[in-house]
């Protein structure tokens, strides 16, 4: 939990300085005609610098007082979670090659098959019945052309 | 009496065959949308919006809502039949829901969380009808400056009546404008914050932040809970029908009460489960019987539904009339309308009557559909928690990834998914509030364009958001609730120190 917290609040603070700077490049007073670009975004980061700060030591202060180590997630849950994240990470990397589809569809059963053990019939008749819909609702019906990769147009040719 | 006309105009547009359907549509959708654990209103609008542009403005907008009013509806469902709140506005349902169906009478607590939703809806509508409609004339007077005070008004709303930490809530704030500060500057057409990146030129999409946090934050929140489904099955029967209505009829109290907080609440950004939970404890209070409630009692579930329906039903109220929404779904909503090139605020009423009426006519009929569908299939949809979470988790990753990669056609959207998706979760675990931070980014252009222009007219001056006589006023009520968490804490010190 403190790691956590200490974590964000510094990630929040990088961007506040990173605009900040950003801010000072385009110029942040009053310029030519009215405030400049970086007028709005000046006050931003400082705000969000102050804010970061602000949490930053709260935290310090109330771990140094009475330890309060509460954990993040409970025990055990980070492994469900990155079986989420990462294979989900990995079907967005994979749709680059062969479409969002057909990753969708090696996602569903690999998800289905080896984390959820469900039976092969099902795993297999949704991962096909899923995507091939959703194929026929976006693409076809809507038109909302998604991405087909590199082979994806062989892959899927009607 | 020209509202009324108006209304009839509406309805003339809204009970047409097709938006009909697409209403239908919309609202079963809506509802499973609501009953799916880890995918909510805002979700299920943001994910269709690239669908809804190949359709006429007003039907698209119908499709949007009704997906809103069927998540509305289908939130109870779960938390009545399974504990679990499908949405945090009905988590005060579960207190006496979950316990009424677990006697035996399921069927019963439905009809009555259903129709109590119908009467917060009622009540909420008939607001927006007469209400919009003075509310947008007075807007009219607004210039750059109310405009931005009537934002700080919003999100000193969040941090002061929040009841999360006002720090944390402030940071996420801040950091919501900056997302949306990223890209072209409006106003003058440089690019800021891109640090040379072709990518970052396109900005951050508030609908893809919306699909990662809500989306996929939810789900690693679901998944790390191990989720157990043990459902209590239920029928909705003639009997259950009559009881319910019944009941409601004899606990007016807790209807009206329960709509009222509703409505009120709904008109401040975040207001719907802070309502529900005040109506649940309002009627709590003035209740005769006190020891029943928790243990499965009629008002515990009929006035934070109705409250929660009302709240949904009147936050479309600033949303159409001020450009301002109450709730991250109706800021997805508000950024359909955009993309027909909408743009909702005072002139919406002038400029585009028949839409603004079509929608209002169609929150009207859309309601009452809902209430006709939940009441006949409520069964149905609650079968679908039936399905393996293994199953349907997959799926709503996949759906989520074609929501996000449809707002603009890039492959890098559907990254941003995944990391907003992680930046969700950790700040759900740490208290910082999300809602206002999806506001920030949508509101983040607006509310510059107002500043710079106040700025402007006023000749650098600040004081220019503190002019009367619209202007004085909203700042001194935003500053007052921005520094409530402060003055309360003050007085509870002083209070003890005299009681010392």
């Amino acid at each position: 939990m403190r790691k956590a917290d200490i974590f964000i609040a510094l990630l929040l603070m990088s961007v506040g300085i990173l605009v900040l700077v950003d801010s000072v490049r385009l110029g942040f007073k009053w310029g030519m005609s009215g405030p400049e670009s970086g007028f709005f975004p000046f006050y931003l980061g400082s705000g969000l610098i102050i804010c970061s700060l602000t949490v930053l030591f709260n935290v310090m202060r109330k771990y140094r007082k009475g330890g309060g180590e509460e954990r993040l997630m409970p025990e055990g849950a980070l492994k469900p979670i990155l079986w989420v994240l990462i294979p989900a990470t990995v079907m967005i990397a994979v749709t680059g090659l062969v479409g969002l589809h057909v990753a969708a569809a090696l996602y569903l059963a690999f998800y289905m098959r080896a984390v959820g053990k469900i039976g092969w019939v099902t795993t297999i008749l949704i991962s096909l019945i899923v995507p091939i819909s959703l194929y026929i609702a976006f693409d076809k019906l809507f038109l909302v052309p998604l991405p087909q990769g590199l082979w994806g147009a062989k892959l899927i040719p009607f | 009496m020209e509202d009324i006309n108006n209304l009839i105009m509406g309805l003339g547009v809204a009970l047409q065959s097709y938006n009909i359907m697409i209403a239908v549509i919309g609202l079963v959708l809506g509802i499973i949308v609501g009953v799916l654990p880890g995918l909510g209103g805002a979700n299920g609008v943001a994910i269709l919006i690239p669908v809804v542009v190949s359709m006429p403005a007003t039907t698209g907008v119908i499709l949007l809502s009704s997906i809103y009013w069927g998540a509305l509806y289908g939130g109870s469902i779960t938390s009545i039949l399974f504990n679990i709140p499908g949405e945090p506005w009905s988590v005060a349902t579960t207190f006496d829901g979950y316990p009424m169906a677990k006697s035996g009478r399921a069927g019963k607590a439905l009809v009555l969380a259903f129709l109590s939703h119908g009467a917060g809806a009622v009540l909420g509508v008939i607001m927006l009808t007469f209400f919009a409609p003075l509310i947008a004339e007075f807007a009219l007077k607004f210039g750059p400056a109310e405009i931005f005070a009537v934002m700080i008004l919003t999100f000193s709303a969040f941090v002061g009546l929040g009841g999360k930490s006002p720090l944390k809530t402030v940071a996420s704030i801040f950091f919501g404008f900056t997302l949306a500060a990223v890209g072209m500057d409006i106003v003058s057409g440089q690019l800021r914050m891109t640090f040379g990146s072709v990518d970052l030129m396109g900005g951050f999409s508030f609908i893809v932040a919306v699909i990662g946090l809500f989306g996929l934050g939810e789900i690693f929140l679901t998944v790390e809970e191990g989720l157990k489904v043990e459902g209590i099955k239920a029928k909705v029967g003639l009997k259950d029908m009559r009881e319910g209505l019944k009941e409601i009829l004899q606990n007016p109290k807790a209807v009206i009460m329960g709509a009222l907080i509703g409505c009120w609440m709904g008109l401040k950004p975040g207001g719907a489960t802070p309502a529900s939970f005040m109506a649940y404890g309002f009627c709590k209070q003035s209740c005769k019987n006190k020891d029943e409630f928790g243990k499965g009692a009629s008002p515990g579930i009929i006035a934070p539904e109705a409250a929660a329906h009302g709240a949904g039903t009147s936050a479309t109220l600033p949303m159409i009339t001020l450009g301002i929404p109450g709730s991250p779904t109706m800021a997805v909503i508000m950024g359909g309308l955009m993309i027909f090139g909408l743009q909702p605020g005072p002139m919406l009423f002038k400029e585009h009557a028949d839409f603004v009426w079509g929608l209002i006519a169609s929150c009207w009929v859309g309601n009452f559909i809902g209430l006709f569908i939940v009441m006949a299939f409520a069964p149905l949809f609650a079968a679908i928690l039936k399905i393996r979470f293994a199953i349907f988790m997959p799926i709503i990753v996949y759906v989520c990834a074609i929501g996000a990669y449809a707002v603009n056609n890039r492959m890098i959207d559907v990254y941003y998914m995944i990391i907003f998706g992680i930046l969700g979760y950790l700040f759900k675990k740490l208290d910082y509030p999300l809602a206002p931070m999806v506001l920030a980014l949508v509101l983040g252009d607006m509310a510059e364009q107002a500043m710079r222009q106040a700025l402007i007219m006023g000749q650098g001056n600040p004081l220019i958001f503190f002019r009367p006589p619209i202007a004085l006023p909203i700042m001194i009520v935003a500053l007052i609730i921005f520094f409530w968490p402060l003055i309360s804490t003050v007085k509870q010190k002083l209070m003890t120190k005299n009681a010392v």
